[in-house]
């Protein structure tokens, strides 16, 4: 069954004019993101590999030689790689325990907890930097409760990659909390209950039943969060140190301020070579789902 | 392997009572089905046993100790459930394995219990499949080799066969008496369906609305419910208005020889359709014939009795009857419930013989 829908039978005519049909739904997006995403970024891919000496356009890795030598580039690079699996794992640590409580509780309380974990997603970007930098901050919010409760000492993680970690969390949770979620709800009751009939504690249940049953759901939540953790911008600008930075702000301060749009373009295909990789985990996953979902 | 004694069980959701103060005995390697319509408490009351619902009050013990205090995962307890039992992302050989693997066992430990466990319920060779890949059937018993693999004191089975077909729902049936007399489980079966509970049952729990309303061999429940809702609920039966008076019943504009030890007033008259022969001229119920159901080896008919209403016959043979013929009924055994009496009375016609079908 799985060939059949991959690859559609078209040998009688009316398949054959369906399939014509549903191109044609689908042409024109198709169209559009080929003109205004995939042909632009072969152009800068073909652009960071090409010198021009001269008038001679040769084939050459010089930009990307040189974006490995320089040192600064490197831990650039380097530090938006362990943002992205600090906050992935702060992430994932965060939202199981909700997503489990939100699966298995019932009441008041749960719907509460629901709305709590939906509530990021209404809040930009912009106004959650803010609200951190005046809670998190010196003489913020949070330092002037804890010299209350009598707690002296408090460093700011504001400028710190820290703050990034937080902002990046906050702002992934109402997503990966929804995933988990949606996830955990296909995994029936009653294969829980067997489970724990036969002798298995929570953590056993966990791990052995609940995680691979859920792992589709996981690597979807890891790999949407690991796009728009590796990407951002606002949140790391705002919040973060001035160095070293990560990848959206490096590339904005090398175009904009340094007025070095080849460097840019080199930085950019870097970090859509390393997401593309990640995106193509998410479309294996998905598809693999699909696929399943048909077979049952 | 084990008693167990369900002493004044009782469980209630917010305000709806789910069992109320269940009380009864399942005897060591007895096969005790609970028998209910849908709603009345059944799966409650056997997931209090397994440990998934807390009870409200009231006490399990399994050979006198009490387990109600015990979380699910400690209890000495197996449970089959209805559908969506077995894990799917492991084969038919890990699912059986898993509890076996929790004990701690030694890897050849394992292997040779669960072999015999595919060897009981016949599919041996099947260890390598992934539930998707097995039918229904199939599934059902991998999760009964899952339950018994692990020697249960109590094996706990929730309607295990209500979503296989009636064919299946059969053969699983045997299968699973024949397993249950071989291991000498002691097992309790909830079902809605009382053909299943009489074929497999050393004794039935009839249910209804949480309470228990009679507990007894199968035999005994078909031929003495010991409630109307019983009399109702079990098999095909007749129920009448009737008034007695003068130690004698008047059922409409006729009269049956009421028992001994009747109360005058208001009582429900309930007859077999198996009770009723064919004839008995001056004191048989006349009427017409309103259906034949021909199924196969009987024939069942309503005969509609001006006076009475609509009652139920099983004829075996000739003669032969039409649609709108004139019948005459008599009535051979029935019972008779009275509003204020714990238990029905029965009267049983001089000379009524047992009937053939
Ligand atoms: N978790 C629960 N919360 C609230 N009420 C419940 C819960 N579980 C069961 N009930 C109620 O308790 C009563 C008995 O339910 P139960 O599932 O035991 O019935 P059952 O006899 O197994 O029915 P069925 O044959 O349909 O499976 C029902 O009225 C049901 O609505
Ligand atoms: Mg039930």
């Amino acid at each position: 069954m799985t060939t059949q829908t991959l690859s559609p039978k078209t040998d009688s005519p009316r398949q054959w004019r369906q399939a014509a049909f549903a191109y044609l739904l689908v042409a024109p997006p198709l169209l559009l993101m080929l003109l205004l995403i995939f042909i632009p970024a072969l152009q800068s891919i073909a652009r960071t590999l090409t010198v021009d000496v001269d008038g001679q356009v040769g084939f050459s890795f010089s930009r990307y030689v040189a974006f490995f030598q320089d040192r600064i580039s490197v831990s650039n690079l380097m530090f938006t790689f362990q943002v992205v699996f600090l906050t992935l794992a702060t992430i994932f640590v965060v939202c199981f325990p909700l997503a489990l409580y939100l699966r298995f509780a019932q009441g008041r309380l749960a719907a509460a907890v629901q709305i709590l974990a939906l509530f990021p997603l209404f809040v930009p970007g912009i106004i959650l930097c803010y609200a951190l930098i005046r809670f998190l901050g010196t003489r913020g919010t949070l330092e002037t409760i804890l010299n209350v409760v009598g707690v002296s000492g408090y460093r700011t993680p504001y400028l710190k990659p820290e703050a990034i970690i937080i902002g990046l969390v906050w702002e992934s949770i109402p997503f990966t909390v929804l995933v988990l979620t949606a996830g955990l709800r296909q995994v029936n009751d009653s294969l829980i209950e067997s489970a724990r009939d036969v002798g298995a504690n929570d953590w056993t249940i966990f791990r052995r039943i609940i995680l691979p049953l859920i792992m589709r759901p996981v690597l979807i939540a890891f790999s949407l969060n690991f796009l728009g953790i590796f990407g951002a911008y606002t949140v790391p600008y705002l919040l973060g140190p001035a160095a070293p930075q990560m990848m959206g702000v490096f590339m904005q301060q090398t175009f904009g301020q340094y007025r070095r749009p080849d460097d840019a373009e080199t930085q950019a295909v870097i970090t859509f070579i390393i997401c593309s990789l990640v995106g193509l985990l998410y479309v294996r996953t998905v598809a693999k789902q699909r696929i399943q979902q048909e077979n049952e | 392997m084990a008693r167990l004694d369900i002493v004044q069980l009782t469980k209630q959701f917010g305000g709806v009572t789910a069992v109320d103060a269940a009380q009864f005995t399942v005897n060591d390697n007895e096969f005790m089905c609970i028998l209910g319509p849908s709603g009345c408490g059944k799966s409650t009351l056997l997931r209090m046993v397994a440990g998934f619902e807390a009870p409200t009050s009231g006490d399990i013990r399994i050979d006198g100790e009490t387990i109600a205090a015990l979380p699910a995962n400690k209890r000495p307890t197996a449970m089959v459930f209805q559908k969506y039992t077995l894990w799917p992302h492991m084969t038919v050989y890990d699912n059986i394995a898993f509890g076996l693997g929790l004990r701690r066992l030694s890897r050849s430990v394992i292997e040779q219990k669960v072999k015999e466990a595919l060897e009981l319920v016949s599919l041996s060779g099947y260890e390598a499949r992934y539930p998707a890949q097995l039918s229904g059937g199939q599934q059902q018993r991998v999760a009964l080799a899952r339950a018994i693999v692990l020697e249960p004191k109590i094996l706990l089975l929730d309607e295990p066969f209500s979503s296989l077909d009636a064919i299946l729902r059969v053969r699983l049936r045997e299968e699973l008496k024949r397993i249950q007399r071989r291991l000498k489980i002691t097992a309790i079966f909830v079902t809605h369906d009382q053909e299943e509970a009489l074929s497999l049952a050393d004794r039935i729990a009839v249910m209804s609305g949480g309470r228990i309303e009679q507990l007894d061999a199968p035999s005994t429940i078909y031929s003495t419910p010991s409630t109307l809702f019983v009399a109702d609920f079990i098999g095909t039966m007749n129920l009448l208005q009737a008034t007695a008076a003068g130690g004698e019943l008047r059922v409409g504009d006729y009269r049956l020889p009421a028992p001994a030890g009747l109360k005058e007033g208001q009582v429900t008259v309930a007859i077999r359709p198996e009770d009723v022969v064919l004839g008995g001229e001056g004191t048989g119920w006349r009427g017409t014939v309103d259906q034949v159901m021909d199924l196969g080896h009987y024939r069942k008919i309503i005969a509609q009795i001006p006076g009475v209403g609509d009652v139920k016959i099983y004829l075996s043979k000739m003669p032969d009857v039409s649609e709108g013929a004139p019948i005459t009924l008599n009535p051979q055994r029935w019972l008779v419930y009275q509003p204020d009496a714990a238990l029905p009375l029965e009267y049983r016609r001089a000379g009524a013989v047992e009937a053939a079908v």
